[in-house]
């Protein structure tokens, strides 16, 4: 025991120290700090004004109540350029000049045909914008709307006063208890629940792969053989791999909640005036529940991973060997990804419940479903219970082909002769 | 006699996949000695010391170390191991390094932080100790392989071609602590393919082919039941006075005549001492009389045969 101790300390101690882990345990808040600042940023920057004309050819100036909706405090500010259909084209021609010099970001060509049948056109720069885009069709439609009703003897204040937008307020209820948090932001926490996992099982467990790999590449596994038995050794460095991915997220999670808290202080220092209101929804609502499926399904998933990438580790005799090798474990990990989105739409699904069940992508399945939805007790349970009698199956095989194959050199074992390491007393 | 034994394989025989890579093979290493594991490659020498070292399980016969049934593992902390394809962690600091490899040996960490640094000091990696075993040139990681192979002071030494690759400096600064160790009692067990060095390190040998023993013993009676049979002789009054003896069948099978000296070679059995006995019997004044030792070298490839004594480049540890 004391000696598996001992190699879960040097393992621990040699990565935390590694340029790797410093560079990316500072890069994670960083990233987080991006994704609350970004955005916002991006907001921000969208609020400086674009100019457009509005080049009206219509004979009911219609023109000038699109440049009277568009008025006020939107990002598009609108003047109107009063012509007629025959100079529509020259006028268009001058106008592009304009846009070319940056005087102007586009203009809007309206006819009698836009009340007719709807067709208008828009030429600018900033047509890749979909929210540029987005709210002058949704001008134009509502004053089209106005047009037609007024043609038929509606008055303007009633199509004002009949227009509501509607707003659908969405909140999850768990366990027959409504929560604070709304759908959306169930359907963020799933969403993070599945990358935080999907990335910490994967890197920490390619890391045992390395760490394996690079004993045996140094032959320093010779030495270490002669005082420890295997099992110690692998034990200690999935162990140790393990604490170092735990260490790490840690501080992620603490750092992000951190960030969370103090984004208002955040942006003041990008010098983002908020002025309190905050954009980009609410903090998903993590209880300790979540938080508890989570690390049970982290940690043996991280167990079942590693495992079998130690045990891929010690059958390659280098670096590159070991990455070709470990594709079909890869593989494994990959499948509940692709469905990630179906899991997500349907999380009491056939599928979301098969693949929270199958031992090997259970690990992210589960918990991404416990976050999207109430998942039945039993289910977990027995999740659990089958990821756990898998687990135990894997390392045994695991740390049998391990022995055998740290001490191997030459060529790769084919399945027979991996048969017969397993068999081997 | 048998509680002394720090080495007692009885029989011993392991297979791989194809073939025998040591077969019925019984070895004894009493306290004390500097045992040679003599063999080419491909003899089955490293096979060997990987089941003394519980590494591999033998598939037949016994293995005791200490007099014990414990294995190799079980007894890390008695025992100094240096494989023969050894390596280091590239990025570990050599102190770090040599104080957990000592760890895994269950030497407390206070005390293998002191002896690391000692032994660091005396090896002249003063300097190094904070370094990164990369950065370290080839010659200085043989010595922290070393290090970490005598760091705990055990009490038997098992080295697996423990000079191959060294430069002579290096080899022999290792030769030095190998026999200072040897010297305070520390038994040692070494593997070698040159016969050079067993035969200036080992009190006792024991040469292997094709994973079987050709023979064992201590290395003055290998030498003496082996060799010793070329006497070079030279009397007052030249080669004449040589001559009744020379010509004694019994003893002298074969004699280089010159004008001072003569080349003997006994007769299959014969004693040299015999031959002394029978120069000083006829009153002849003996100016010289040397017994030409056989070297280890020249009983191996006699043994063994000169094909299988050259070493050849191209075979493969994993065959060891």
């Amino acid at each position: 025991m004391h000696k598996i101790w001992v190699v879960v300390r040097r393992e621990f101690l040699e990565k935390v120290r590694t340029k790797w882990f410093v560079i990316s345990t500072v890069l994670g808040p960083l990233l987080m700090a991006s994704f609350i600042v970004v955005p916002i940023l991006m907001a921000e920057r969208g609020a400086s004004e674009r100019k457009i004309l509005v080049v009206d050819a219509s004979t009911d100036g219609f023109g000038a109540g699109v440049v009277q909706a568009l008025r006020g405090p939107g990002p598009i500010q609108a003047e109107l350029v009063a012509t007629s259909v025959g100079r529509i084209e020259s006028v268009a021609d001058s106008l592009n000049a304009l846009v070319g010099g940056k005087a102007l970001d586009g203009y809007l060509l309206v006819t009698d045909a836009t009340v007719a049948d709807g067709t208008v056109e828009y030429r600018g720069k900033n047509v890749s914008s979909m929210t540029d885009m987005e709210i002058l069709r949704s001008v134009i439609s509502r004053e089209l709307l106005t047009a037609r009703l007024g043609r038929a003897g509606v008055a303007r204040s009633i199509v004002a006063e009949s227009q509501i937008p509607v707003r659908l307020r969405t909140v999850s209820i768990r366990g027959g208890k409504v929560t604070d948090s709304s759908g959306a932001s169930a359907f963020m926490l799933a969403y993070a629940v599945w990358l935080v996992l999907y990335m910490a099982i994967l890197l920490y467990g390619v890391q045992v792969l390395g760490a394996v790999v690079e004993e045996k590449t140094s032959r320093v596994i010779e030495i270490l053989v002669s005082s420890l038995r295997p099992v110690q050794l692998l034990a200690g460095k999935v162990l140790g791999v393990g604490a170092v991915g735990l260490f790490q997220i840690s501080i992620w999670a603490a750092s992000a909640w951190v960030l969370f808290r103090q984004r208002d202080l955040l942006l003041r220092i990008v010098g983002v005036q908020t002025g309190g209101v905050m954009g980009g929804g609410a903090f998903p609502e993590v209880s300790l529940g979540t938080i508890a499926i989570i690390l049970t399904y982290f940690l043996l998933g991280y167990f079942l991973y590693a495992s079998m990438f130690a045990a891929v580790a010690a059958m390659s005799n280098s670096e590159a060997e070991a990455r070709q090798a470990q594709i079909p474990v890869m593989m494994l990990l990959v499948i509940p990804t692709i469905l990630m989105i179906g899991i997500l739409q349907q999380p009491d699904g056939g599928m979301a419940v098969a693949l929270s069940m199958i031992p090997f992508t259970a690990p992210i399945a589960m918990p991404v479903r416990w976050a999207a939805a109430t998942v039945p007790p039993g289910e977990i349970a027995g999740s659990i219970a089958l990821l756990l009698g898998t687990l135990m199956l894997i390392v045994w095989v695991a740390a049998r082909i391990y022995r055998v194959g740290i001490l191997m050199y030459g060529k790769r074992p084919s399945p027979r002769e991996l048969l017969r390491w397993i068999r081997a007393s | 006699m048998q509680d002394d034994l720090v080495i007692d394989l009885q029989h011993v025989t392991k297979r791989f996949a194809g073939h025998t890579a040591v077969r019925d093979l019984s070895l004894m290493v009493p306290r004390g000695s500097v045992y040679g594991l003599l063999g080419p490659n491909g003899a089955g020498k490293t096979t060997t010391i990987r089941m003394v070292m519980n590494i591999i399980a033998p598939d037949e016969g016994t293995i005791r170390l200490f007099a014990r049934d414990a294995t190799g593992r079980d007894l890390s902390h008695r025992i100094g191991y240096l494989p023969e394809e050894r390596g280091l962690y590239k990025k570990m600091r050599v102190l770090d390094l040599l104080v957990f490899l000592a760890e895994t040996k269950g030497v407390e960490r206070k005390t293998a932080k002191r002896q690391a640094q000692d032994w660091i000091d005396q090896l002249g990696l003063t300097d190094w100790a904070l370094k990164k075993v990369n950065d370290l040139s080839k010659g200085m990681q043989q010595k922290v392989q070393f290090i970490a192979t005598v760091l705990h002071e055990p009490e038997l030494l098992i080295l697996d071609e423990p000079f191959s690759g060294f430069d002579p400096v290096n080899t022999q600064i290792m030769k030095d602590v190998v026999v200072r160790l040897a010297r305070l009692g520390t038994t040692v067990l070494f593997s070698t393919h040159i016969m050079e060095q067993a035969e200036k390190l080992c009190d006792s040998v024991c040469i292997i082919a094709k994973g079987e023993k050709v023979l064992d013993g201590r290395l003055s009676e290998v030498k003496r039941q082996y060799g010793g049979r070329n006497v070079v002789v030279s009397v007052d009054g030249g080669i004449e006075a040589l001559h009744a003896i020379l010509e004694d069948r019994a003893l002298v099978a074969k004699a280089d005549r010159y004008p001072q000296y003569a080349e003997v070679e006994l007769t299959a059995g014969a004693d040299p001492q015999a031959l002394l006995e029978s120069m000083i019997r006829q009153r002849l004044q003996v100016r010289r009389f040397e017994v030409g030792e056989a070297s280890l070298n020249k009983i191996f490839v006699d043994l063994v045969g000169k094909e299988a004594a050259t070493p050849r480049a191209e075979e493969e540890h994993r065959h060891a």
